[in-house]
C-alpha cells in the first residue's frame, strides 16, 4: 500500500526498470518456459555440464579414496586439525545464505526487484548447502557413524554433547536445508504447472504434472498458496541468521585467540550474505547473457546486489577492524600475537593481506555507481570477493590453530592434492546441479514476473507482495 | 497541509515547561556535586548517555531512510531531524563530564595507572588528551552529519530540487560508516573503559543497536502524540504504524541477538579477562535487573509486536514504544551502574533521577523547539507522492 509505485517514483530517470519494456504476461511465460521446453540443448550447455560432471566424478573419486584410506590423505594433523574440510564447509554454507535472504527477507521487506533473481538464488542455496553438508560428514574419522550426532534413544545409552556447538550445527544446518528446500519447491509449484501445460512431450507432461501436485490455479489454490509461502518466508527468516550464527559459535565458543571474539555471530552472518551475494552475481551475470535475460535481470538488479555487497562488505571490514583493535586494546599477549603479529607478519601473512585486498579494498569500487552497472567489472569484484571469503575462513581456521599458546606446539598446515581435489570436486557438484537446474526448471519465477508485468501494463497499484490475493488470476494461469 | 503550521501553543507551552523542569533538575542535581561528587558524575554519565542515544540514533535512522526510502521514514523524518538538531546542546552538556574524568575512569588517575601494567599498555589510547580529542571528533562527525541532513532537507522544502534527494543519499552512505565508527569508539571510551581491563568486540554494535532502538521508540511515541495535529491527521494511516512496528520488532530482536551473543560467548568461555563484567551484573540484585531486561526488553515486546493489531493501533504501539524506552533506560543503567556499585540497592541514588530529568528536560525543550522550526512533514520529498496515501487531499 504505502510502498506502491515507490520504485516508479524514486527514479524514473536515474534507475533502470525491474523489467524491460514491451512484455506481456504471455510473452514472459513463453520466454522463460521456452528455455526449458523448446530451446534445443545448446553446445555451450553440453560442454559446461560435461566439465562440471567430470569434476563431480573427481569428488566421488576423492571421497571413495578417503573412505578407503582414511583422513591421513589430507593435510590435517596436529596442531591444525581443521583444514580445507572446515574452510570449505563454512565457505559453502556462507554462499548458501543469499538465496533465502533474497527470497524470504526481501519478500517480507516488499522489495519487488527480488522477483527475477529469487528462484535461481534459492536453487543456488540448496546446492551450496548440499556441498557444505558433505564436508563435516567426510571429515568424521568414521563417517558411517554420522547418525551418532542425532539425539535418539539407543542401546549405548549415549546422547550427543548438547553443550557442543558442533551438535547445534547439525540441527541448524539440517533445519536450514529442509526449510530452504520446502520454500524453493513451494515457490516452484505454479511454474511446474505452467510447464506441464505447455510441454509438448508426454514425458514432460507426466513429470512436471506429478511435481505440480495437481495445481489448477484456482482462486482457492492461490489464496492458500500465498499463505503458505508467506508462512515459510517467516519461518526461513530467522534461519538465515541462525545458521551462520551457530557456525560462528563453532569457533567463538572455543577459547582460542583468533576464535573467541564476541563479534563473531553478526560478523559471520554479514560475511555469509557478502559471499552469497557475490555468488548470486557470479551466476546471474553469465545466465542473463547466455539466455538473453537482460530484460528480466536488469542493471537495476545488478546495481542493488552490488549495494548489498558493499554494505555487507563494510560490516565484514568493521569486524576485522574491531578484532584487530581489541586484540591490541585487550593487552593480552596471546590475542595480540594471534590476531595481529601472526596474521600480519607470520608465515601466512600473504594470505592475510590478500584477504584484506579482496574483502576490504576491492569492494570499495562499488561506491561508484558506474562501477555497479559495469557488468564485467562487477563480475570481477564478485569473483574477488568469493576468493576473499575463502581466504577469510583460512585465516580464521588455520592461522588461529597453527600457533597456539606454546611455541613448542607450533606447526604448519600444508594441504595435499586430495584437499584440492575434494574442494574442486564440490565445485563440480555445485555446477552440475546448477546446469541441470537451468535446463529442466524455470530459472526465473514465471508467475511472479507475470504479476509484475501485468501490473506495469495495467498501471494497477502493486499490492504488497505480502498481501497479494489472486488478483491477476487470469494472466497467471498459463496455457 | 503545505503551510508551515506554527504548531499549537501547546507545544510552545510544553517546550517552556521542559526547559524549566530541565534547568531545575540540573540545578538541584548540581548540589550533588558538592555533597557527593563521585556519585554526581556517575549519575550524569548514565543520564547523558541515555539522552545522547536518542539524538545519535535518530541521525542513523534518517540516513537509513535516505538510502532505502519508505513511507515509515517520510512520516517521522522531521521528528528525527529535530532530534539530531539537539546534538550541539548535547555537545555542551558533555563538558561537565570532563571535570569528573578521574572520578569515573580508573585510567584517568595517574596513581592507578602507575600501579597497573595493563593500564600503562592502554595509556597510548586511554589518556585524557587523546580522550578529549576523540570526543571532539565524535561530535564533529555527528554534528556535521546532522548539519547537512538538516540543511539539505530545508533546501528541499524550499526548492524541491531533485538533486538534493540524490545528495542526501550520497551523504548517507559514507555518513553511516562514519556514524558507526564514531559510536563504536565513543562507546569504548565513555562506557567500556569504565572497566579498563574488560573488552568485547561486539560492544560497539550493542550500542549502535541500542541507540537506534531508543530513537525508533522515541519517534513512534512522538508521532503518536502528534497524530491528532495537522498535518499528520490527514496523512497517517494504520499502515504507517504497522511498518514502524515491524521496524521496532526487528530492532528488539537485533538487540536480543547481539546481547545474547555476547553473553553466551563470555559465559561459556568463562575467561578471567572477560567474565568479571557479567559477574558484576549477575550478583547483588543486578541479575534481577537482567531478568527484567530479558522479559520486558525482549520477550514481551517481541510477542506483542508479532500481532498485527498491536502494530496497527497507534495507541497500543505508542504505549509499547514507551515501554521500550523505559527498558532502554534500564539497559543503559545496567551497563553503567554495576561498574560502580556491587548491589542495586547501593546504586540507586536521587541524583540519577534528578539528572535524568535535568538533562532530559533541557533536551526535550531543545527538541520541541527544533520540531517547530520546520513543517512537520517534508514539503517536497520526492517520495511524498508515492509513499503517502492521502484520503482527502488529492
Amino acid at each position: 500500500m504505502a510502498y506502491e509505485g515507490q520504485e516508479r517514483a524514486t527514479g524514473i530517470a536515474t534507475v533502470p526498470p525491474v523489467v524491460g519494456p514491451g512484455y506481456t504476461p504471455r510473452s514472459v511465460n513463453e520466454k522463460i518456459s521456452a528455455i526449458v521446453l523448446t530451446h534445443p540443448t545448446s553446445r555451450g550447455w553440453l560442454v559446461g555440464f560435461g566439465i562440471s560432471f567430470l569434476l563431480l566424478l573427481l569428488l566421488l573419486y576423492s571421497v571413495v579414496y578417503l573412505f578407503a584410506v582414511g583422513l591421513g590423505i589430507w593435510g590435517i594433523n596436529q596442531p591444525v586439525g581443521w583444514g580445507f574440510d572446515i574452510i570449505n564447509f563454512v565457505w559453502w554454507i556462507g554462499i548458501g545464505h543469499a538465496g533465502t535472504l533474497i527470497s524470504a527477507i526481501l519478500l517480507l521487506l516488499r522489495q519487488e526487484w527480488r522477483t527475477s533473481i529469487n528462484r535461481f538464488a534459492e536453487a543456488m542455496t540448496l546446492f551450496a548447502v548440499a556441498c557444505a553438508g558433505i564436508f563435516p560428514l567426510i571429515h568424521l574419522g568414521r563417517p558411517w557413524f554420522f547418525y551418532w550426532l542425532l539425539p535418539y534413544p539407543n542401546v549405548m545409552g549415549m546422547w550427543p554433547q548438547f553443550r557442543s556447538p558442533l551438535v547445534w550445527d547439525v540441527f541448524a544446518v539440517s533445519t536450514y536445508a529442509t526449510v530452504s528446500l520446502l520454500f524453493w519447491y513451494v515457490g516452484l509449484i505454479p511454474d511446474l504447472a505452467a510447464l506441464r501445460d505447455r510441454s509438448r512431450s508426454r514425458v514432460g507432461r507426466v513429470l512436471y504434472g506429478m511435481l505440480a501436485m495437481g495445481w489448477r490455479g484456482s482462486a482457492r489454490h492461490w489464496a492458500r498458496y500465498q499463505t503458505a509461502y508467506l508462512l515459510l518466508a517467516g519461518l526461513a527468516t530467522p534461519l538465515v541468521v541462525s545458521v551462520h550464527t551457530v557456525v560462528s559459535f563453532d569457533f567463538a565458543v572455543g577459547i582460542i585467540p583468533g576464535w573467541h571474539a564476541t563479534i563473531f555471530p553478526p560478523y559471520f552472518v554479514a560475511g555469509a550474505i557478502f559471499a552469497g551475494f557475490a555468488m548470486v552475481l557470479l551466476i546471474a551475470i553469465p545466465l542473463r547473457k547466455f539466455y538473453q535475460l537482460e530484460d528480466f535481470i536488469t542493471l537495476r538488479h545488478l546495481d542493488n546486489m552490488a549495494k548489498v555487497l558493499l554494505a555487507t562488505g563494510l560490516v565484514v571490514a568493521y569486524g576485522y577492524m574491531m578484532e584487530t583493535f581489541m586484540a591490541w586494546y585487550s593487552g593480552s599477549p596471546y590475542e595480540h600475537y594471534a590476531v595481529i603479529t601472526n596474521r600480519m607478519t607470520g608465515p601466512y601473512a600473504p594470505l592475510y593481506w590478500g584477504l584484506i585486498l579482496c574483502n576490504v579494498v576491492t569492494p570499495q569500487l562499488l561506491w561508484s555507481r558506474r562501477a555497479r552497472v559495469n557488468v564485467p567489472l562487477l563480475f570481477g569484484v564478485a569473483l574477488v570477493v568469493s576468493v576473499g571469503m575463502w581466504l577469510e575462513r583460512f585465516m580464521i581456521i588455520v592461522m588461529s590453530l597453527h600457533r597456539d599458546f606454546l611455541p613448542s606446539a607450533w606447526g604448519m598446515y600444508y594441504p595435499t592434492v586430495w584437499d584440492y581435489t575434494t574442494y574442486i570436486g564440490t565445485i563440480g557438484l555445485f555446477l552440475s546441479l546448477l546446469f541441470l537446474f537451468v535446463r529442466f526448471l524455470p530459472m526465473i519465477s514465471i508467475f511472479e514476473m507475470q504479476e509484475l508485468v501485468a501490473e506495469e501494463e495495467h498501471g494497477a497499484p502493486r499490492r504488497a507482495a505480502t498481501e497479494t490475493a489472486p488478483a491477476a488470476e487470469a494472466v497467471r494461469v498459463s496455457g | 497541509m503545505n503551510t508551515p503550521e506554527p504548531v499549537s501553543l501547546r507545544l510552545t507551552f510544553f517546550q517552556r515547561r521542559a526547559w524549566l523542569v530541565g534547568v531545575a533538575g540540573l540545578l538541584v542535581g548540581a548540589m550533588g556535586l558538592v555533597l557527593n561528587p563521585a556519585q554526581f558524575f556517575r549519575s550524569y554519565l548514565f543520564a547523558y548517555l541515555f539522552w545522547l542515544s536518542i539524538a545519535v540514533g535518530c541521525a542513523a535512522i534518517v540516513m537509513i531512510y535516505h538510502l532505502v526510502g519508505g513511507a515509515w521514514g517520510f512520516v517521522i523524518r522531521r521528528i528525527l531531524e529535530a532530534a539530531t538538531r539537539t546534538l550541539p546542546v548535547l555537545a555542551v552538556l558533555f563538558i561537565p563530564l570532563l571535570f569528573g574524568l578521574s572520578f569515573l575512569y580508573v585510567w584517568a588517575r595517574p596513581e592507578a595507572v602507575a600501579a597497573d601494567p595493563l593500564l600503562q599498555h592502554k595509556s597510548v589510547y586511554l589518556n585524557v588528551p587523546f580522550f578529549l580529542l576523540r570526543a571532539v571528533l565524535y561530535f564533529a562527525v555527528w554534528i556535521g552529519i546532522a548539519h547537512f541532513l538538516h540543511k539539505w532537507s530545508l533546501a528541499q522544502d524550499r526548492t524541491g530540487d531533485p538533486t538534493l534527494a540524490r545528495r542526501l543519499e550520497t551523504l548517507s552512505g559514507p555518513g553511516l560508516v562514519l556514524y558507526g565508527g564514531a559510536v563504536t569508539f565513543a562507546a569504548v571510551d565513555w562506557a567500556m573503559s569504565l572497566d579498563p581491563h574488560w573488552f568485547s568486540t561486539i560492544y560497539g554494535i550493542l550500542w549502535i543497536v541500542g541507540q537506534v532502538l531508543t530513537a525508533l521508540a522515541f519517534a513512534i511515541l512522538v508521532l503518536r502524540l502528534l497524530a491528532r495535529q495537522e498535518p499528520f491527521v490527514q496523512v497517517l494511516t494504520p499502515s504507517h504504524f504497522h511498518d514502524l512496528g515491524n521496524l521496532l520488532l526487528a530492532f528488539v530482536m537485533l538487540w536480543a541477538y547481539v546481547s545474547f551473543a555476547q553473553f553466551l560467548l563470555m559465559w561459556s568461555g568463562n575467561l578471567t579477562e572477560e567474565i568479571p563484567w557479567y559477574i558484576r551484573r549477575l550478583h547483588g540484585g543486578w541479575q534481577e535487573v537482567g531478568i527484567v531486561l530479558i522479559t520486558y526488553h525482549f520477550a514481551l515486546p517481541f510477542v506483542l509486536l508479532l500481532i498485527r493489531r498491536v502494530k496497527q493501533s497507534p495507541l497500543v504501539l505508542a504505549a509499547l514504544a514507551a515501554g521500550v524506552l523505559v527498558m532502554r533506560l534500564i539497559d543503559v543503567y545496567w551497563f553503567i551502574a554495576p561498574e560502580f556499585h556491587p548491589t542495586v540497592g547501593g546504586a540507586l541514588h536521587l541524583s540519577d533521577a534528578l539528572l535524568l530529568v535535568g538533562i532530559g528536560g533541557v533536551w526535550v525543550g531543545r527538541f520541541v523547539g527544533q520540531l517547530q522550526k520546520l513543517p512537520m512533514l517534508p514539503l517536497r520529498d520526492p517520495q511524498e507522492e508515492a509513499v503517502v496515501a492521502r484520503p482527502e487531499t488529492a
